[in-house]
């Protein structure tokens, strides 16, 4: 045994001349509540369908339980599928709307009725059996569509972005109620988002993708600390990660980056880098709240290049502020306290934490090191 | 809106008449007033009149052959429409056409549906079929009239078919007998209008929302539990609308009958538009056809009425 | 629709081939009913009299003439035996100029005024929700019905057997088309670009022509094609007020059939002479057809 829950061997589909998704493998657990995240177009419905049964693979695998699945219609999958617009069935009731899965299967009167009310009451829609589904507000909507395929005990719960109709403040909470269910439920859920902020609150691991390909698989923590690309670099976090153009330099047995002026002594990691460095050009990563004040990293008892950089414009947000902050040409961002003095024109001494600093290879924007010293 | 100023009289200052009246005319009140005008206009002249005369001429006892003019006929008030009402030809005439439209539709809907249905995927040379399908609709009843005619002929294709594809004795003579005869009429028609079922079936059918369809697959139904619980009902407005309008139009059928059978034998495949025409226009009993027209048209009013009241909910 | 697009991977195998073939040989089967009689017709009409009814029929003439033809437009001519039978008849020339002289001039009025009327209907709401359904009723009751009262009313107006009483009365009774497929196409247009045009001083005349007539060109033609068909296939009110002089040819067709009695060729001749116009124009409307037919009644 010891075999995954789901399992993507290859997968790939194609429709016509494009190529939604690329050499796909990947291996969920049971009771995992997994994302796929990226940008849009990036492949992450097409995958979600295709284990749905809605699409077919145009080559690859897809195993359930080990068993290949590829050839199965939806209908016998038992894949619960939320859509991104609920695809509610207006014409029926709420009532209809939640019995419709056990009634395709022939299910007694008695149970029908005992299952939707238990539903029903579960999800908060009690008032609402008898009402037109079409009449529903949005948060309804979305009970109902969660709870016409839970009904059916799905064995696996597939969501493509239902929240993106939600106004940001229901949104999280909306998100918290799903994470709840799942962990109840101990069920295997898989949730599309393009929201990074979304995927890494909510899921145990998280899926990256890009262009139909699969850029990281990971839990959120390494995807935070230890991004594999630019890409997912930069695409994780908010405020995303400072990236700066720097040049690897060698003099005698010293190794340095260099950007401008601004040289950081990476001698002691000189092997790594040039194991993974392709020519000298190399990109530099540190997310704002790794770039800390001089007077901060003092305090912390870290020492590093001083950068110097002009202030261009303070954001106070709740608890913090971000800065952007001019360094020569180049804007970076960086987040301080929010009683942090600090207004536009200052200029102030910036030191980039040197365990929380990465460096890409410029070419491939492969990650070559996550965390210099 | 620029204030009016008093301008004195004398002494000019004042805009010259024309310029004052092309502001007018393109002012949007005008505008607004004279789009609908024409349309107005049209309406009164053919429809709101026409309405008052024949429910004048239905009230008295006028025939234009007696040399009065229709203004001075006496009044018969609803004797006309008493008449009508004891005459077996027009119960006759109702209920055949009555029946026509239900068969009619009915077949032309079931085709329909089913060449929507086997329209939905895509296969070699489908558009070009699709523009086959269209022309039935287009060719003049008269002409539909006239080919059906020949086909049904003792000599004619049919009968040949039958007798050597299909093991029949002899040919059928098609018009001499009234049940005969009213098939080939709804043959005919269905013909012809099989074509507009379809095309509203699939137009209906193709902007149905895909989501609700794969829901319902994910929920475990099968195709035939998808197309019951889910496309038909929601096709049912579009359907409505099309039943409507087709039984409308097959009520109304005149030219068919009048080129193929002449609404014989005798008066067995007459049609009520076809025995009002007779009535009026070839009888010249003006007065009773205005009559017999008036109870049609109330009670075409209250049917339609009543059929449409299904799709005022929905929205 | 298309469910079964997407899972097109399925579409490979040979079980899937059968289900193309068979859907092929179906629509094949189709097509060919459809065409069945208006093949014969054509069949017929360049068949010499000996085999009109030739028995068994054949679709190809044995002899192919093109004397049916001839004899639509010179009965009296002699041209073959055709023309000696049917010496009796009227050269269909007078009811074929009519027609194509009244068909397009009242779909051009009709259009015209549809539209100018939806416009109202679409942007101002004129006539409220009564108005627009009340122009269906023209479309909704028999046209004897109409004919009755209005035999008596164009008699007083000395319309009967003209061409511009025709020409109205066609025109009034497809008003009510061109208006709701016109609104339907108005609709379509977002007012916001009108209004741009309203800010920048343009009076409402303009806008309508030189804004909204543009983007709506194609579903004029649409209509307009549509209602050309149905004023030149119309029948009973021509039957009814025409005699001599602005008859038109789908009377002139049932004169055929019943004065001509069996010359069956010349019938199918004239059949297929009527026909041509709207084929044609029929050909240019399909694009248009297909699509929104649905009267806006399904939701999205």
């Amino acid at each position: 045994m010891g075999e995954s829950f789901i399992v993507l061997r290859r997968l790939r589909k194609e429709f016509g001349e494009l190529v939604a998704v690329e050499d796909l493998d990947l291996e969920i657990q049971e009771g995992e509540f997994l994302c796929f995240l990226g940008p849009s177009g990036c492949g992450k419905t097409t995958t979600l369908r295709m284990i749905a049964g809605l699409e077919i693979p145009t080559s690859g695998d897809i195993f359930l339980r080990g068993e290949r699945i590829n050839d199965l219609p939806p209908q016998r999958r038992n894949v619960g599928f939320v859509f991104q617009n609920y695809a509610l069935f207006w014409h029926m009731t709420v009532r209809e709307n939640l019995a419709f899965g056990l009634l395709v299967r022939g299910a007694p009167r008695s149970e029908i009725k005992r299952e939707v009310g238990e539903m029903a009451r579960w999800l908060e829609l009690g008032d609402l059996l008898e009402t037109k589904a079409s009449r529903l507000d949005l948060s309804a909507m979305q009970r109902v569509a969660l709870g016409r395929t839970l009904v059916t005990r799905p064995q696996v719960l597939l969501l493509d972005e239902p929240l993106n109709n939600f106004r940001p403040g229901l949104r999280e909470i909306m998100r918290g109620e799903l994470k709840r269910l799942q962990k109840q439920l101990g069920s295997t859920m898989i949730y599309v988002t393009h929201d990074q902020e979304e995927a890494m609150t909510m899921g145990d691991r998280i899926l990256v993708m890009s262009a139909g390909r699969k850029v990281q698989f990971a839990t959120p923590r390494e995807l935070y600390q230890e991004p594999n690309s630019l890409f997912v670099a930069g695409f994780i976090g908010r405020p995303p990660m400072n990236l700066l153009e720097v040049t690897y330099m060698q003099e005698g047995d010293r190794a340095f980056l260099r950007r401008g002026e601004l040289l950081w002594d990476v001698t002691p990691l000189r092997a790594t880098i040039e194991e993974g460095l392709r020519s000298e050009r190399a990109v530099l990563g540190v997310r704002p709240e790794h770039v800390l004040p001089v007077e901060e990293a003092k305090r912390r008892g870290l020492q590093d290049t001083v950068v110097r950089g002009k202030v261009d414009l303070v954001q106070p947000l709740a608890r913090k502020k971000i800065v952007d902050l001019f360094i020569d040409d180049t804007l970076i961002k960086m987040v301080v306290p929010s009683d942090f003095p600090v207004a536009k024109d200052d200029q102030v001494e910036v030191v980039f934490h040197p365990q929380e600093t990465h460096l890409f290879d410029k070419e491939t924007e492969r990650a070559i090191y996550n965390g210099l010293s | 809106m620029a204030s009016k100023v008093e301008r004195p009289l004398v002494g000019g200052g004042r805009k010259p008449a024309p310029a004052r009246l092309l502001r007018v005319l393109k002012g949007e009140a005008f505008f607004r007033g004279v789009l609908a005008m024409p349309m107005q206009l049209l309406l009164w002249f053919l429809l709101i009149i026409p309405t008052l005369i024949v429910l004048y001429l239905s009230l008295v006892a006028w025939e234009p052959r007696m040399g009065t003019d229709w203004w001075q006929a006496p009044f018969s008030w609803f004797r006309n429409y008493g008449h009508v009402i004891s005459d077996v030809r027009f119960w006759q005439a109702i209920v055949r056409t009555i029946c026509v439209v239900a068969v009619a539709v009915m077949l032309e809907f079931t085709i329909g549906l089913g060449l929507a249905l086997f329209f939905q995927r895509d296969f070699l040379g489908k558009r070009l079929f699709t523009s086959v399908i269209l022309y039935p609709m287009m060719l003049p009843w008269v002409v539909v009239g006239l080919a059906f005619y020949l086909l049904f002929l003792e000599k004619g294709p049919v009968n040949y078919i039958l007798i050597h594809f299909l093991g029949f004795k002899a040919g059928v003579a098609w018009y001499h007998y009234p049940v005969l005869a009213l098939s080939t009429i709804i043959l005919a028609d269905v013909w012809q209008w099989t074509p507009f079922m379809f095309l509203i079936l699939y137009s209906g059918l193709g902007a149905l929302p895909r989501d609700p369809v794969e829901a319902a697959m994910t929920l475990g139904a099968s195709r035939w539990q998808i197309f019951r619980y889910i496309t038909m009902p929601m096709l049912k407005q579009v359907v409505i609308i099309a039943l409507i309008i087709r039984s409308l139009e097959a009520f109304k059928i005149f030219d068919l009958v009048f080129i193929m059978t002449g609404g014989g034998p005798g008066t067995a495949t007459e049609s009520i538009s076809l025995y009002i025409y007779r009535l009026g226009f070839v009888y010249g009993q003006l007065s009773y056809a205005a009559a017999m027209a008036v109870l049609i048209l109330i009670s075409i009013s209250i049917i339609t009425r009543l059929a449409v009241r299904p799709l005022e909910y929905e929205v | 629709m298309n469910e079964e697009r997407s899972r097109e991977g399925r579409s490979r195998g040979f079980l899937a081939l059968i289900g193309q073939a068979s859907r092929w040989l179906g629509a094949l089967a189709i097509c060919l009913v459809i065409l069945l009689p208006v093949v014969w017709v054509l069949s017929i009409s360049f068949k010499p009299p000996q085999e009109w009814l030739a028995y068994p029929p054949t679709i190809i003439p044995v002899e192919a003439t093109g004397s049916n033809y001839i004899v639509l437009f010179q009965p009296g001519n002699p041209v073959g035996g055709v023309a000696t039978m049917v010496s009796s008849a009227e050269p269909v020339t007078k009811a074929l100029i009519n027609s194509l002289f009244i068909a397009p001039i009242a779909t051009a009025a009709s259009v015209t005024i549809g539209f100018l009327a939806a416009y109202a209907v679409s942007r101002y709401r004129v006539g409220g929700t009564f108005m627009p359904f009340f122009t269906l009723t023209t479309r909704m009751f028999p046209p004897v019905a109409f004919a009755v009262p209005l035999l008596v009313y164009y008699r007083l107006l000395g319309l009967i057997d003209t061409r511009l009483g025709l020409i109205l009365m066609y025109t009034g009774f497809t008003v009510a088309f061109s208006l709701w497929m016109m609104k339907g196409f108005i609709d379509g247009v977002p007012r916001h670009i009108e209004e741009a045009a309203v800010l920048d001083g343009a009076s409402p005349w303009r806008v309508l022509f030189t804004i909204t007539l543009p983007l709506v060109r194609g579903g004029l033609a649409a209509t307009a094609l549509f209602v050309f068909i149905l004023n030149w296939t119309e029948f009973l009110f021509a039957l009814v007020f025409t005699s001599r002089e602005a008859i038109t040819i789908p009377v002139q067709v049932s004169h055929y059939v019943g004065a001509v009695g069996r010359f069956y060729g010349p019938q199918a001749a004239l059949g297929v002479v009527a026909s041509l116009p709207v084929v044609v124009a029929g050909y240019l409307i399909q694009r248009h057809l297909v699509t929104g037919f649905t009267f806006g009644l399904v939701r999205e």
